[in-house]
């Protein structure tokens, strides 16, 4: 019977979370560039709230001599696992020194090589083989994030309803942070426009 | 009548141009901006400092400019256009083969310069020889155009044009079946390749490979002109190193028609094993490292080759062979790169035997930033005791962009007939190639 009301009571917390929750999504408009692609749209820093980072690893790989994806946000102490699926060498290291300019080295293909992002920053990813590939890993202190699509569109889900900084990233360009406010129900549209 | 005379005036011109170019062959280049198009990627991913070749370059060029381990296809960032779809092949004998070519036209543009400060000047203005030192601009030194590339599955093809001052001009390219990294057979412009893909990063050239023959008409850098070669490599255990062979029959020397000019062919032959470092056909078995950079890999490398053919010269036979070896260290930032080589020239009724060699070392000081020296000498006739020649050859290189380079280096003649004649120079050299 405990168990039974144990149970309940996790279902309201769940469902109450779920429901108590908006969307911000949008639209990005970017002048100078091909297209809209891996603009990464976040929520600043929340006075007094923290947040954990996640057990799982995010993956980027190294593919057809490319970082792939391009673009990854995550949470600061989030785990990145480095997959060379290419049967040539790459190289991973970057040049800031939010991340101690860190080098990992070349490995086999099929094979990973992993990093914790432990401090809020911009990290450029490079390959000391390839100076072409390049990609950008933006560790961030909320969970709240998305990239854009080619189109500009995105969307960050399950957002707690409140007033937040909005802002945006993107590799070339730059774009005006706004205020946001998400309500507990439904969605709230920002769109934004990024320019040299 | 004046036209008449005009016309053979411009027809004995043309024909020394290409009569020039017969004893004038192009340095052997390895890889060129049309491939950075075709893939995308930087000349730093098979260069070292362009034109010498990085470990990478040399797994390229030896899958017959392709991608390692098949993975061509899936590199090409240039769409190739269809020559026929794949289906074709069950076709086949009742269709031609299907194929396909690169994007767009495979040819590149490579632009030399030179400054130099030189000894034997000859002032024009005074009747009295003079052999002063002159500061030069010769700009342009030099222009090539460039192509290479594949041709569906199997074929690749690699050439140049080359214009050189207003009297020299010289073209080649080769056309060659890759049956596998371990077997291609080449047909076109061929030679033993005696420095293997280290072709020299500044203005000087290797002393070995620019020592004549008796008649003056080969020297190693020569090749062994139009010809068939079969070449192939592999990896070794593990998948690193490996070894690279070679062996091929040509004209030698060519008429102004690329006819043979003698009945004689040479054949010349060459093989290497690589201890260490990328594999010779590239993959990444076995390649963990730590720090990794494109222009390292921790390797030795040790070869030998040889050369034997039949010059003419005023109607008379020169029989010549060559033979030597070399060695070829990498590790970290320091290169170093041996060669000895030994000729004989028959000629004239005197077997003359000479000896050439030198050691280069290229440190990295940054990735756009190599100092080099070299120590050259040669011996030109060892059955008599006449004065050798050596010189020492430091050198700076600065790759400004991945794709233009400039070069400052210093010829320091150490024999005393060389340093009496002046011949120290130093030369600025800039490069550019699209």
């Amino acid at each position: 019977m405990k168990s039974l009301f144990l149970i309940f009571l996790m279902c309201v917390f769940v469902l109450s979370e779920i429901s108590i929750a908006g969307d911000i999504k949008g639209k990005v408009k970017a002048k100078g560039v091909k297209n809209a692609a891996n603009a990464v749209i976040y929520i600043a820093k929340i006075k007094g709230k923290t947040f954990t980072a996640p057990k799982e690893a995010e993956l980027m790989d190294q593919k057809n001599m490319s970082f792939v994806p391009h673009v990854l946000p995550v949470l600061a102490g989030t785990r990145v696992n480095f997959l060379n699926a290419d049967d040539v060498l790459h190289n991973v290291f970057s040049p800031d020194d939010c991340v101690d300019k860190f080098n990992l080295g070349s490995w086999p293909k099929g094979q990973e090589k992993s990093y914790v992002f432990k401090n809020p920053c911009e990290v450029t990813l490079l390959c000391n083989v390839h100076p072409e590939m390049s990609a950008y890993v933006l560790v961030l202190e909320t969970p709240y994030f998305a990239v854009t699509d080619k189109e500009g569109n995105y969307s960050i889900k399950n957002v707690p309803p409140g007033k937040y900084t909005l802002k945006i990233w993107h590799e070339k360009l730059k774009g005006k942070e706004v205020s946001v406010t998400v309500p507990e129900k439904g969605e709230v549209t920002e769109n934004f426009e990024i320019k040299r | 009548m004046n036209f008449l005379i005009s016309t053979q005036r411009n027809l004995l011109f043309i024909f020394l141009l290409v009569f020039t170019f017969i004893f004038l062959a192009a340095d052997q280049l390895s890889a060129i901006p049309a491939f950075a198009r075709k893939y995308n990627t930087s000349c730093s991913t098979c260069h070292y400092a362009y034109p010498k070749l990085n470990a990478f370059g040399k797994a390229f060029k030896n899958n017959g400019y392709r991608y390692p381990a098949g993975q061509d296809a899936e590199m090409t960032k240039e769409e190739p256009v269809s020559l026929g779809s794949e289906g074709y092949k069950k076709v086949w004998p009742d269709a031609i083969w299907p194929s396909d070519i690169p994007g767009t036209v495979p040819v590149s543009m490579h632009a030399i310069g030179r400054v130099f400060a030189a000894g034997g000047f000859d002032d024009p203005t005074t009747t009295a020889t003079e052999e002063d030192k002159i500061v030069s601009f010769e700009i342009p030194h030099e222009l090539e155009l460039l192509f290479g590339g594949t041709i569906g599955e199997n074929l690749s093809f690699f050439g140049e044009l080359e214009w050189e001052h207003i009297e020299e001009f010289a073209y080649e390219f080769a056309l060659q079946y890759d049956f596998s990294p371990g077997f291609h057979l080449k047909l076109g412009s061929v030679g033993p390749q005696a420095t293997p893909e280290h072709h020299k990063l500044t203005a000087e050239h290797y002393n070995v490979v620019d020592l004549k023959t008796q008649s003056g008409k080969f020297r190693l850098r020569n090749g062994a002109g139009g010809g068939i070669e079969f070449w192939g490599a592999g990896n070794g255990i593990g998948g690193s190193g490996g070894f690279t062979y070679a062996i091929g029959i040509g004209n030698g020397q060519n008429d102004a028609d690329n006819f043979d000019i003698n009945k004689e062919k040479d054949i010349f032959g060459r093989v290497t094993y690589k201890f260490g470092g990328l594999g010779e056909i590239g993959g990444t078995e076995g390649q963990t490292n730590n720090t990794s950079a494109f222009y390292e890999d921790n390797s030795f490398r040790i070869g030998g080759f040889f050369q034997k053919g039949t010059a003419l010269a005023t109607n008379l036979n020169d029989e010549f062979s060559v033979f030597g070896g070399d060695i070829d260290i990498w590790y970290n930032r320091l290169n170093v790169v041996a060669l000895v080589m030994n000729m004989s020239s028959d000629y004239k009724g005197y077997d003359r035997k000479s000896l050439a060699y030198f050691v280069e070392a290229n440190y990295v000081l940054y990735p756009w930033v190599i100092a080099l020296a070299r120590y050259e000498f040669t011996d030109i006739d060892t059955d008599i005791a006449n004065p050798t020649v050596s010189s020492l050859i430091p050198g700076v290189v600065f790759m400004v962009r991945a794709n233009v380079k400039a070069s400052l280096e210093f010829k320091i003649p150490l024999d005393d007939a060389s340093k009496n004649a002046n011949k120290e120079k130093i030369t600025l050299q800039f490069n550019f190639s699209i």
